[in-house]
């Protein structure tokens, strides 16, 4: 995947977590301009009534007040840090234990209180545009660790293939590669499945072997 | 009956650079003035004319003073630049800027009335007009400022969504008129057309070298390779000069040719209003309607007090020299006619496409620009010599 800029934000939904006061005015006009509605999920007993597990981050925004503490509960994903959908934080008391608190909820732009026409436009594309880079990020972070962890197979098929064949390790690395490209397939996964249809059966006596691997736990091969 | 008179500014830069235009503005708000002041309507306005000649530190000083002195309403601007450098002091003093130019969009200030073309209405169908009947590969020029950054970037994308492509951007400071490299990247890429976002003398001296590189070059610039605007108007024709003045594309939602007889009569008044010129421009009819419509809402509010002023302008309407103008409630743009027009001989623009009606101004293109901005990524794949 690769991140793009959203830069049109028409049929979004924000939902604003905070007190009515009067200042939203504003955010909400300039939202509307910029074809994003708003909603302002009712606080009760101090908690938003609001079902995150519903929310779609292809069109949702949370707007959250950082003057109300607690009052939204997101589990954001331990590995990422990041919410289920964009936050922009809502900016009163500028205290560094109100800021954390939105950062912990995952903000990735804020809003000064009470909110100014001309910030909303920029508050609204860094936010959201954040949230997408952190996403592609994490992605692409979890794909390298997960090719960093099939780097196992690839040095197994290596000299599994070497056992076989007797290329040295460049000419059976590279037999390996091509192979992959032609059946489209990662190196890692390659390897993987390479090794899967090479796996003995548990009553086959092991095959000679001229070759070793230093370092290698041979226990988990 | 009883009439109020208010104190309103007038800012335009009749000395500088980009003065052509400007006096046909300053020319479109006192003809309008005029005849407010000759009506017998409930209000009159008394107009407090400034110069910030170009320079935008003007700008900002001159908008402080006017509204120091308690005026709240002025018309004026032409730039992109001078209309930011000025909105932070109109939001501290809570007055309300009348602008009327064509102008990038991806702004709506509270403190600012746009009586002028948002991007949906003038860069886009440019782009439509020159993708189905002009070709699909462009060159872009253009000042180095936000006007120019930014239709280029609309332009780009647009352009890009319909198969095209820009083969190079290259601007150039305000007031520049050395062209010779710009030219010559332009021969040598031979694009199906130039898109130009530059303003003023440097527009002129553009038009005018290019004209002539070309015919060196045996080249028939107004056929082969012609030039596409959104600024171009009638005014500035006529400072290009008889050589190179015909052929020019222009995007715009006023042309003095326009055959109405709200035009006539705007044309009248105006020639004898203004008998030493600059003559009639878009920007000048804009400027012309600001004008009648803050007289309008001034009426309507009974007060130049900014926040009633807002909600009072919202949906007004004009029978304008262009056809009917009325103000979006939501954005406080108007909603214009586009047209595209091509410069002849005699300098003015002939007609080649208009909207069948005004269509809404959209000045963060959320109805019509993709939700994804173009990727700007170089190609992963390369051509190269076996």
């Amino acid at each position: 995947m690769t991140f793009r800029l959203l830069q049109n934000f028409k049929g979004g939904r924000a939902l604003v977590i905070t007190r009515r006061a009067g200042w939203e005015t504003t955010l909400e006009t300039t939202l509307a301009k910029l074809g994003v509605a708003c909603d302002y999920p009712e606080i009760v007993d101090g908690r938003a009534q609001l079902d995150v597990g519903v929310l779609q981050p292809e069109r949702d925004i949370l707007f959250i007040d950082g003057d109300l503490e607690g009052a939204v509960a997101i589990e954001v994903n331990p590995a990422s840090k990041l919410p289920p959908v964009p936050v922009i934080g809502l900016v009163g008391v500028e205290a560094p234990s109100r800021l954390k608190a939105l950062v912990n909820l995952g903000a990735t732009s804020f809003l000064r209180k009470p909110v100014h026409g001309g910030a909303v436009y920029t508050a609204l594309f860094l936010g959201i545009n954040q949230f997408l880079l952190r996403t592609d990020m994490y992605e692409k972070l979890q794909d390298l660790e997960s090719r960093r962890r099939g780097r196992r197979a690839v040095i197994r098929a290596v000299v599994t293939l070497m056992q076989e064949t007797g290329l040295n390790d460049d000419d059976a690395y590279s037999a390996l590669r091509r192979d992959s490209m032609r059946a489209r397939q990662s190196l890692e996964l390659y390897c993987e499945e390479f090794l899967k249809r090479r796996a003995r059966p548990p009553d086959t006596p092991e095959r000679p072997s001229s070759i070793t691997l230093q370092g290698v736990n041979k226990q988990a091969m | 009956m009883t009439r109020t008179t208010y104190r309103i500014g007038v800012m335009f830069s009749t000395t500088g650079s980009y003065s052509v235009v400007a006096r046909s503005m300053l020319n479109g708000a006192q003809l309008a003035l005029a005849e407010i002041n000759a009506g017998d309507g409930p209000i009159a306005l008394e107009p407090v004319v400034v110069n910030p000649a170009g320079d935008l530190a003007q700008y900002r000083a001159l908008a402080r003073d006017l509204l120091g002195s308690g005026i709240r309403q002025v018309v004026g601007c032409y730039t992109s630049s001078s209309r930011k450098e000025v909105i932070p002091c109109f939001e501290k003093f809570d007055g309300l800027l009348w602008y009327p130019s064509h102008y990038e969009g991806f702004e709506s200030s509270d403190n600012v009335i746009y009586t002028g073309a948002a991007p949906n209405q003038h860069v886009l169908p440019l782009v439509d007009y020159l993708a189905s009947r002009v070709g699909k590969r462009a060159f872009c020029v253009g000042s180095n400022y936000i006007w120019a950054w930014e239709n280029n970037r609309i332009f780009r994308e647009a352009l890009s969504a319909r198969g095209g492509s820009v083969l190079a951007e290259r601007y150039l400071s305000v007031g520049d008129t050395e062209f010779d490299q710009v030219i010559a990247a332009i021969l040598e890429q031979r694009p199906d057309f130039v898109f130009n976002n530059l303003i003023g003398t440097s527009a002129y001296a553009f038009f005018r070298a290019f004209r002539a590189a070309c015919r060196a070059a045996g080249i028939d610039q107004a056929n082969d390779i012609p030039v596409a605007s959104c600024t171009l108007s009638e005014p500035e024709l006529q400072e290009i000069g008889t050589e190179a003045v015909d052929g020019h594309l222009s995007s715009s939602v006023y042309f003095s040719s326009l055959n109405s007889p709200e035009n006539a009569a705007f044309l009248r008044a105006y020639s004898r209003a203004c008998p030493d010129g600059p003559v009639v421009s878009a920007d000048a009819e804009a400027s012309y309607i600001a004008v009648k419509l803050l007289a309008a809402t001034l009426a309507q509010a009974g007060t130049d007090e900014s926040r009633f002023v807002r909600c009072a302008v919202a949906n007004q309407r004009l029978p304008a020299p262009q056809g009917e103008v009325r103000i979006d409630p939501q954005t406080y743009h108007a909603w214009l006619t586009p047209r595209i027009g091509r410069s002849s001989r005699d300098g003015q623009f002939e007609l080649l496409l208009e909207a069948r009606q005004p269509i809404a101004p959209d000045p963060y293109l959320v109805q019509s620009s993709p939700r994804f901005a173009t990727s700007m990524r170089p190609p992963l794949l390369r051509m190269v010599k076996s």
